[in-house]
């Protein structure tokens, strides 16, 4: 269970988030949909931990721990993935070493036994050939060259294998044909789990038709003001965000 | 087409003139075994000798001078080495010791010992040069015949003598179609100073590999002046990891003297402390269709400074030059500093030459993104030091020296 209290947050002296409150339950897969700047990209980089944003109220409970105290690797090895709307690009750090970096900084922050390379190299493939992602994938530069699709089944690849408990995933149709959000999709159900809490953020229901979520949550305005079924997304797809953008005209 | 010109000794202008060397002047005039020798010898030494005593050292005055004073630092060398230091390994028949060649030095060897700078700087490199001209005494001679291709690299071991200066020459010959890797490793506590004068010729077809890691001690002073020619279709690659020192100029002017040629300069520089390293570099395009590249990327912490000094010159003539310089540096302190002055100088009309430079920070978005994976800010940013840095290394055509070059780029930043 995720718990985020009335969670505020501005940038620059601007508040976007203005009072969030929600209820991730554990092994579900929750969405949240919105319009433009609602607020979506801003709550995925303040669960994350990117300092430009400035948490003034709230909180944002795990397991009992407020996230929000922790350093953006410390939430990292305590569970906590984003995957990235726009995955960085990293000129000159192989893939491999990266992936090897990652999976072994977060061994190591659980008191855990650091991987060898040889037994990296053996979970790494077994992971990239159950998502289906290319050999030479690894070999590259992180995400130099790579196409949008590309790049978000590295993001998917790195949830596998650091294997978080609440996931996070930022506008990940964004980009992306058809095709190529099916396969992304694939990747992601074959994650789903039961101790593992989905957020999917998304503009579109589109991506909702191959991840399919359990609840649904409407973002407006730094507000949550709307949840429920699955069948909420397709009202959204229908009637637009219109409704909501006006009761907070009015 | 034109061919690198052998000038003979000039006076110079008057804004070179400077009394700063009369420490080594004496020190000249009081060694007998300098006045010894064949006659060509005992004159190169002399007129060297003149010429340093007339110009001075090189001061900030100068432009090409202009971010790197080695005054303060070269306050206390006051004597010069007998013998400076250095070990050359494989012992190989194509290596013999400069001091044994001296006596009999034939004809080709004398004639690039005696060669002075190129006539673009020749006041501003002249005083260097003149200095390793005046205490020619010892050095290591290579001289590859036609066709060989030397499959192991060879090594020299360049250390320094405390308080003094010490002037090591290399000349380098490679036969027409021959290939030669070599590697200097340059290492050694003290505050001593030494000032290097190397001269390769390069025949056509051939191939030359050099590579050098510096990494003396913190207060030591290391000058080098390389000359190369490069001949047509063949290959000059160079790399400097300067790690070490107090104060490194790194100095490269390279000649492209025959078609379809190619020459890349590469570096790295990681500075911390105070220490200043200063890449100065001169491509000359004289031919057709040549290829140049130099490629420098430097890391600052605490003082320490960086300077690239990057110019492309096409003369008249040289057409198809694809001439390319590029310098990167991140400053990882608030102390830090980097001076570039990329140029280019073109008389040619079909020519394709580009110049960069960045100066910056790490980037904060790929460090958050490290960070979200579990990386803490540390290990994000040695990584992104070392894949800025890797873009370089990955360039180099010799597999050891990269996993070398990488090993000490990870030491570096565990420091």
């Amino acid at each position: 269970m995720i718990e985020i209290k009335n969670l505020h947050a501005e940038i620059d002296g601007k508040e976007i988030l203005k009072g969030i409150d929600l209820n991730l339950e554990k092994g579900k897969v929750h969405a949240i949909m919105g319009p433009n700047g609602s607020g979506k990209s801003t709550l995925s980089y303040v669960l994350a931990g990117r300092e430009d944003y400035e948490v003034t109220d709230g909180s944002v409970q795990m397991d009992g721990v407020d996230l929000l105290d922790l350093e953006p690797e410390e939430r990292a090895a305590a569970g906590v993935f984003l995957a990235f709307q726009y995955p960085v690009e990293i000129p000159g750090v192989q893939m491999s070493n990266f992936l090897k970096t990652a999976v072994n900084a977060q061994r190591k922050q659980r008191g855990e036994d650091e991987l060898d390379a040889l037994a990296f190299l053996k979970l790494v493939k077994d992971k990239m050939k159950a998502l289906g992602v290319k050999d030479d994938m690894i070999k590259r530069p992180v995400n130099v060259g790579a196409s949008g699709g590309e790049k978000k089944r590295n993001e998917v690849l790195q949830m596998a294998l650091l294997e978080p408990k609440f996931a996070v995933l930022d506008e990940t149709d964004s980009g992306l044909d058809i095709d190529a959000l099916k396969i992304v999709a694939e990747g992601v159900n074959q994650l789903r789990g039961e101790d593992r809490t989905f957020l999917v953020i998304t503009h579109y229901q589109r991506l909702l038709d191959y991840i399919k979520p359990d609840v649904v949550h409407v973002l407006a305005n730094g507000k949550i003001v709307k949840t429920g079924g699955p069948e909420l997304a397709q009202e959204l797809e229908a009637r637009g965000y219109a409704e909501f953008l006006g009761e907070e005209a009015a | 087409m034109k061919q690198a010109q052998n000038l003979a000794r000039m006076p110079a202008p008057a804004r070179y003139k400077a009394d700063n060397a009369a420490t080594f002047v004496e020190a000249f005039e009081g060694n007998a075994a300098l006045k010894e020798g064949p006659e060509w010898l005992v004159s190169l030494r002399q007129e060297a000798a003149d010429t340093v005593a007339e110009m001075g050292l090189p001061t900030p005055k100068l432009e090409r001078w202009k971010y790197t004073n080695v005054h303060p630092a070269i306050k206390d060398v006051s004597g010069v080495a007998a013998k400076p230091g250095f070990v050359v390994k494989p012992v190989d028949k194509l290596v013999t010791d400069l001091s044994e060649s001296l006596q009999n030095a034939p004809e080709w060897l004398q004639s690039i010992l005696t060669e002075r700078p190129h006539a673009t700087f020749r006041y501003a490199d002249m005083m260097m040069w003149e200095l390793a001209n005046m205490f020619t005494q010892d050095g290591v001679v290579i001289d590859v015949p036609a066709g060989q291709k030397v499959s192991e690299a060879i090594t020299i071991d360049f250390t320094g003598h405390e308080g003094q200066l010490s002037a090591p020459r290399a000349v380098i010959r490679l036969g027409e179609g021959a290939e030669l890797t070599i590697i200097e490793n340059h290492k050694g506590e003290g505050q001593f100073w030494n000032n290097a004068l190397i001269q390769i010729k390069i025949a056509d077809g051939a191939k030359f590999r050099h590579y050098r890691m510096q990494e003396y001690g913190s207060k030591a002073v290391y000058t080098q002046n390389t000359h190369v020619e490069i001949g047509e279709g063949a290959h000059y690659e160079a790399f400097t990891m300067a790690l070490g020192g107090n104060i490194t100029r790194n100095q490269v002017h390279a000649a492209v003297i025959g078609g379809g040629a190619e020459c890349d300069i590469y570096g790295i520089n990681l500075l911390d402390g105070s220490q200043i390293s200063d890449s100065t570099f001169e491509v000359e395009h004289m031919a057709e269709n040549c290829n140049s590249n130099q490629f420098i990327r430097s890391v600052m912490r605490d003082q320490s400074k960086g300077i690239f000094q990057g110019k492309v010159y096409v003369h008249e003539g040289a057409d198809g030059t694809d001439g390319y310089q590029l310098s990167n540096a991140l400053l990882l302190s608030e102390g830090a500093e980097m001076d570039t002055k990329p140029e280019l100088e073109i008389y040619a009309d079909d020519v394709k030459c580009s110049h960069g430079a960045t100066t910056g920070q790490l980037d904060e978005e790929p460090l958050f993104y490290l960070r979200s994976r579990g990386l803490s800010e540390n290990e994000a940013r040695a990584l992104m030091i070392e894949a800025f840095v890797n873009e370089v290394v990955e360039k180099l055509a010799d597999e050891t020296v990269k996993d070398v070059v990488l090993q000490k780029v990870s030491q570096w930043l565990k420091l």
